[in-house]
């Protein structure tokens, strides 16, 4: 069975439709992109993959939880036991620092834990940046915050909806770079939202929408 | 961490906060000083009611063949000093005794049957079983009596009341004959009762000219007492033990009545109604717009807090968003809310409470004339006002944070 399924997917907003019946399959481990012009509905797949939001109808099935059928609580349960975010803006909280953010996904979870924080940024490269506030840092080291954030509860399945959005392809490649380790040693999902083709030649797969619908969906060349 | 997020989201948004604290504290302060207003008032304006007379009377039980035939009987003036021995002892603020009885006036060739009444102008009684003294007399029960000459002060000096001065065509310093004997006027008395067609002179006096010694005909009682509720009217004999042990010792003008004809020999003591009862529709209803004014200030200051509150979220919604994408479900939200709310509301429900000391005693001070008691348990009586408003403000908060859509407001952040 896959890790993720989606079933006939409609996602409406008053009038407007973003999600026009999207079915597709994802595998455990899977590095999964998705591209597409702004509006073809990505980044609402993106979160309603990941529980942020719900489909008008149709069914997800995230490793054989129907997430489409719980409550608000459920599903918060779902994302801090499953998944983890990152945004394309950072999303940090801008008066705690950096452990601190990471440890406020920890209380969230569960328990906060200051050395399993620092360990997490850590594994990003940011040791030397555990004091600092977001303003204090730069675009790419935020991101990198996010990274730890998301997976210091050990989600099996990472969300980034264009992650390196804001960042320079220095930053960017570093960023990617990170994931690719971290993917490669941990082997969760992932599942990527971007609009450059560069971000997109990252991964495994890259599903290509429009207007609501999967257009293609191809494996990526090594 | 959760104190974590508090404290250093406290000092993220310090305005915010500050304002919150102003309306906590001050819906604190206006809160505990009106209650210890509240406390206090009973006793002071039940004094300050008390100038308008006293409100219980004592007199002699009529029964029996001694009420048909018409025969006078008296009280003793040796129980009065009884009155300060009664569980309510302390609320008996003044005892005046009176003998009643009629003389032939004459003056300025006039002469007339009047009535004389003796009475104590004031007089300094021992305590039982201490060592302060006690001033009683007609000045502690009728302190508006207003003299115009001087209060007697000799056995030989009288005071006439103002109508029958006025029929006797006499003033202070004329001479008057009682019963053949030779008295000086030493001044005279308006009141617009019953003492204007009287002859006063001190109750001592009056026994040895009438030769009653030890008598008296009534005493006036002023006390203090708590307002008549239901059970107050109920009548004791229809009482269980319990209910008449809790009616007993409770300061009812009933029961303090009821405890006097105890000590007054063969003494009958009733309320004086139309005084008892107004005292206490005016205590009742003072009490209740102190209630409602605490409860009015409690919810303006939950206003001012929910106020600021809103403000504070729509700056923070998306950091609300950002915790429920992280996985914080609707009780950690709730709990990240309450545990401010509750930090706010200790905070400033101390500042409030040290606040209300001062309030409160400039209210007793201009208001009273003296300093209002300062009660232990209001602190923690403001402490929890103080949280109520801050909970209470921040319900609509909560409810609207608990209605964000992670999704829309990260999104919409882009």
């Amino acid at each position: 069975m896959s890790f993720i399924i989606l079933k006939n997917i409609v996602k409406e907003y008053g009038p407007a439709h973003a999600l026009r019946g999207v079915s597709m399959e994802i595998q455990k481990g899977q590095w999964v992109n998705i591209m597409g012009p702004s509006g073809s509905g990505k980044s609402t797949l993106l979160n309603i993959i990941g529980g942020l939001d719900t489909p008008t109808s149709g069914e997800v099935f995230v490793e054989g939880i129907k997430i489409n059928a719980l409550s608000e609580d459920d599903l918060a349960c779902f994302r801090r036991e499953k998944t983890g975010f990152v945004f394309q803006q950072s999303h940090l909280v801008p008066y705690l620092d950096a452990v601190e953010n990471v440890m406020l996904a920890q209380y969230f979870h569960s328990m906060a834990d200051e050395e399993e924080a620092v360990g997490a940024l850590t594994r990003v490269g940011l040791e030397h940046r555990l004091k600092h506030r977001p303003s204090q840092l730069s675009g790419g080291e935020q991101q990198r915050i996010c990274i730890a954030r998301a997976l210091t509860n050990d989600p099996v399945l990472l969300l980034a909806d264009e992650p390196t959005g804001n960042l320079d392809r220095e930053n960017t490649k570093m960023i990617l770079e990170l994931l690719k380790k971290l993917h490669s040693e941990e082997h969760f999902t992932i599942i990527l939202v971007t609009h450059d083709p560069f971000v997109s030649q990252w991964g495994e797969r890259v599903l290509m929408m429009e207007d609501g619908s999967i257009k293609s969906d191809a494996p990526i060349n090594p | 961490m959760l104190f974590n997020i508090i404290q250093k989201s406290f000092l993220n948004q310090k305005k915010a906060v500050a304002l919150m604290l102003v309306s906590v504290a001050a819906g604190t302060a206006v809160t505990a000083s009106l209650l210890t207003v509240s406390y206090d008032i009973s006793g002071k304006v039940s004094k300050e009611l008390r100038s308008f007379g006293a409100n219980i009377l004592i007199e002699p039980k009529v029964e029996g063949l001694a009420g048909i035939s018409g025969q006078k009987r008296f009280l003793r003036e040796e129980d009065i000093v009884r009155a300060k021995a009664i569980f309510w002892r302390h609320n008996i603020i003044g005892i005046a005794p009176m003998l009643e009885a009629t003389v032939e006036v004459k003056a300025n060739s006039r002469t007339a049957t009047y009535d004389i009444i003796g009475i104590w102008y004031e007089k300094s009684l021992p305590l039982p079983g201490e060592e302060k003294q006690f001033t009683a007399g007609t000045r502690t029960v009728s302190p508006w009596w207003d003299i115009k000459g001087q209060w007697p002060d000799s056995h030989e000096k009288v005071i006439a009341g103002a109508s029958l001065s006025e029929r006797l065509g006499i003033k202070t310093g004329d001479e008057i004959f009682m019963n053949g004997k030779r008295f000086t006027v030493s001044g005279t008395l308006e009141t617009g009762g019953r003492e204007d067609n009287q002859i006063i002179m001190e109750l001592g006096a009056l026994q040895e000219f009438m030769n009653m010694p030890g008598k008296i005909s009534k005493v006036l009682v002023s006390a203090l007492s708590k307002p008549m509720d239901e059970f107050a009217y109920k009548d004791p004999a229809t009482m269980t033990q319990a209910e008449y042990e809790k009616w007993y010792c409770t300061g009812y003008i009933t029961s303090i009545a009821k405890q006097l004809e105890e000590v007054f020999r063969g003494s009958r003591a009733k309320p004086v109604w139309n005084i008892a009862e107004t005292e206490g529709k005016v205590l009742n209803r003072l009490t209740l717009l102190i209630y409602f004014l605490s409860f009015l200030s409690v919810l303006a200051a939950a206003l001012g807090v929910s106020t600021t509150m809103i403000m504070s979220f729509l700056r923070r919604t998306h950091e609300i968003g950002l915790m429920k994408a992280v996985g914080a479900d609707s009780g950690k939200i709730i709990t990240v809310f309450i545990s401010e709310a509750c930090l706010t509301g200790l905070i400033g429900g101390t500042i409030g409470y040290v606040l209300s000391l001062i309030v409160s005693q400039y209210i007793g001070t201009q208001v009273f004339s003296a300093r209002l008691e300062q009660r232990e348990m209001l602190l923690p009586i403001a402490l929890g006002s103080a949280v109520l408003i801050a909970v209470l403000g921040t319900i609509l908060p909560i409810k609207k944070a608990l209605s964000i859509k992670p999704a829309i407001i990260l999104k919409g952040a882009e």
